[in-house]
């Protein structure tokens, strides 16, 4: 059992923070509060060849693992920003793309998302349904090399900036296809941005699709077997978002420890009362355990082992660990974790997107649940 | 323009343990980072070679984990990697550590310029580039904030004073020192890190490589006697200001300074 990480792992993760340091943080409350990222931000994502992790270099990625992708995630996370999540759709969606992908849809998709000239989307979320996929109303009709799609997706990240999306519609014998749909087609628009409660500038908007005309060369993955692509992303994606909360409830950590260390209660710095001292110590301790099983289900992956239970459990244990780590690093923040000048009060927000998003913490349960009662 | 850059690995910390014996710092164990000041001098490498042409050639003394700082320097796209190690140049001094570089630098043997870090982060002597300069009996230009090539083998810095800046101007090869706000240095793309780890050499040279005199190299070659090593505590006390006229204030503090015999 190796517990070491490589060198070259820890330099990427200090490439990682010197980025996240220099590039995203001196921006992020903006950002933030603007409910804006600036358009030159991808493309120095792409510079710092972090859009294509786990993509092969002849398709313009890195080629490296979903271990490193975790661990610059972690980094790059201690900002709070929903910038992270271009660049993590970006990722996660070229990794679709390879894995399912023709050689003609590789060699035409995977380059522009590494690139940072296009922006990923992964579309499955509808008015009536995110948690249940198999309620999609979507519809995709076939004429001569084209698909014609019409509905309403709900939610978009990314739905209305420029490039590829991934759209699940039922085709003619009601079965789940994934297309890939370029944004800027006949037919499709979008509806402004939904106001979040955290993550300003995630551009979450619905997309309409009015007969969208989609070549049948963009089917990803086998006709009808949709659900094998959603399901498959949606598992490595929870593992990038729990190693999202987890750099976040780090920075839930050290700024409490910051704050901590300088308030004066008493006489004394608040870190000298043992009430405080055991929070940061169960903060800790939440966070230490967060990680090493992040690492290891990434590890998994990186093996090429089934990650969907992994995943799902990974996922219903972190998001109210961390979620808890946030409440404590407000607490220990006093009021002025509740003011926008204090980074808590973003993280808090932010730390609170991950229970309802992806797939719900209650799917987890069910997930795990149904495995563990298998016959 | 081929340049040579000496580069350190400082521990991350503060809190290093010292071999009261030897009165050096107990470096084994400790996490390693590049000498921040010295990503500034490889920047200013980078810099130059990409506009001017050239070879840029990282050196670096110190045990094994050292190589994490050249494989930093390959990352962010120095050429070549030269790590001086070996129990004879264990527990230098700035003068041992100076006299390797040197015999190092002899060894590479072509180069235009020979950039340091005005100083590293745990020694913070700043003499090692100055005494390199001296060994291999070339100018120093030290506490650079700009570097330009001028006349075509002339080099320009803007030097950085205690009370304002001058301009240097010397012939190369020449060696210069960088300060940290010279530039802001580069961050190492993920597929460089790669490269670095997986597809480039470091080359290792131990004392028996370099030559030299054996008895000038690491604790033996250190003149430099470290008595007593010890963490200087801070006293914390009230402080008190005292406001009002001038010369009514300074009698009030002669009093104060008398009272507590301080005078
Ligand atoms: C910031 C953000 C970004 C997003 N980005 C995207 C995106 O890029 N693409 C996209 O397609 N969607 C996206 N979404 C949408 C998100 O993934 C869905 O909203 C989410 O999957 C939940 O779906 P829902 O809101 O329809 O909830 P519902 O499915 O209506 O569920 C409501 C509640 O009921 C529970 N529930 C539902 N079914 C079950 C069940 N079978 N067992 C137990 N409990 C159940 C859920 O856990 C949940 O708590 C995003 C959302 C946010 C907030």
């Amino acid at each position: 059992m190796e517990f070491n990480l490589s060198a070259e792992s820890k330099l990427m993760i200090k490439a990682a923070r010197d980025f996240a340091e220099q590039t995203i943080e001196p921006i992020a409350a903006k950002i933030d509060g603007d409910d804006a990222i600036p358009d030159d931000l991808l493309p120095k994502f792409a510079k710092a060849k972090m859009l294509g992790m786990m993509i092969p270099k002849e398709y313009g990625g890195t080629g490296s693992t979903a271990l490193n992708m975790i661990l610059i995630t972690e980094e790059l996370a201690k900002t709070a920003s929903a910038v992270y999540w271009s660049m993590a759709l970006n990722n996660s969606v070229a990794e679709t793309i390879c894995h399912w992908g023709s050689d003609d849809q590789k060699e035409l998709f995977i380059p522009p998302l590494c690139d940072g000239s296009n922006y990923a989307a992964m579309a499955f979320t509808e008015p009536a349904t995110g948690s249940d996929p198999a309620a999609i109303t979507s519809t995709a009709h076939s004429d001569d090399d084209y698909y014609v799609l019409n509905g309403t997706k709900r939610f978009i990240t990314n739905g209305q900036r420029k490039g590829y999306g991934i759209f699940y519609a039922k085709d003619e014998t009601e079965k789940v296809t994934a297309f890939v749909v370029d944004k800027s087609s006949d037919g499709y628009t979008c509806s402004k941005p939904w106001a979040l409660m955290g993550l300003g500038g995630q551009g979450l908007v619905d997309v309409f699709l009015k007969n969208v005309r989609v070549p049948k060369a963009n089917i990803l993955g086998e006709k009808g077997k949709g659900f094998n692509v959603l399901l498959r992303w949606i598992a490595g994606e929870r593992v990038q978002q729990m190693a999202f909360m987890l750099g976040m409830g780090q920075a839930c950590l050290e700024e409490s420890l910051k704050y901590a260390k300088e308030r004066i209660v008493k006489g004394r710095p608040m870190t000298h009362m043992q009430g405080f001292q055991w929070m940061l110590s169960e903060m800790h301790a939440s966070i230490e355990a967060c990680r090493w099983w992040t690492y290891r289900v990434a590890s998994k992956q990186d093996e090429g082992d089934e990650i969907q239970v992994d995943s799902a459990a990974l996922k219903l244990f972190i998001v109210p660990t961390i979620q808890e780590v946030a409440r404590k690093a407000l607490q220990i923040h006093g009021s002025y974790g509740y003011c926008k000048n204090y980074k808590i009060e973003r993280l808090y927000r932010t730390i609170a997107h991950a229970g309802v998003t992806g797939s719900s913490t209650e799917i987890q349960k069910t997930l795990v649940g149904s495995y563990l009662a298998r016959p | 323009m081929d340049i040579v850059i000496c580069i350190k690995e400082v521990p991350e910390t503060t809190e290093v343990p010292w071999d009261p014996e030897k009165g050096i710092l107990i470096r084994e164990g400790i996490p390693g980072i590049l000498n921040p000041n010295d990503k500034n001098a490889i920047e200013a490498a980078l810099q130059l070679t990409e506009k001017y042409g050239g070879v840029v050639t990282a050196i670096s003394m110190g045990p094994a984990q050292t190589d994490d700082a050249l494989r930093e320097a390959l990352s962010l796209g120095v050429d070549n990697a030269v790590l001086l190690t070996g129990r004879h140049l264990a527990g230098a001094d700035t003068l041992a550590t100076s006299y390797t570089l040197y015999l190092a630098v002899k060894k590479i043997g072509r180069f235009d310029i020979v950039l340091c870090g005005k100083e590293s982060a745990d020694g913070v002597t700043a003499q090692v580039g100055p005494q390199l300069a001296e060994f291999l009996d070339i100018p120093q230009l030290t506490y650079a904030t700009n570097i330009e090539i001028v006349k075509g083998n002339f080099v320009r810095i803007k030097q950085k004073l205690e009370d304002g800046f001058r301009e240097l101007e010397s012939p190369l090869p020449a060696l210069i020192t960088v300060e940290r706000e010279i530039n802001n240095p580069r961050i190492p793309p993920m597929d460089h890190i790669m490269e670095a780890y997986r597809d480039k050499q470091v080359m290792v040279w131990t004392a028996d490589d370099l030559g030299g005199q054996m008895e000038r190299f690491g604790l033996k070659g250190s003149p430099t006697q470290c008595l007593k090593v010890y963490t200087q505590r801070i006293k914390k006390g009230k402080m008190q200001i005292l406001e009002g006229d001038g010369s009514m204030v300074a009698k009030e503090l002669v009093q104060i300074l008398r009272k507590r015999n301080l005078t």
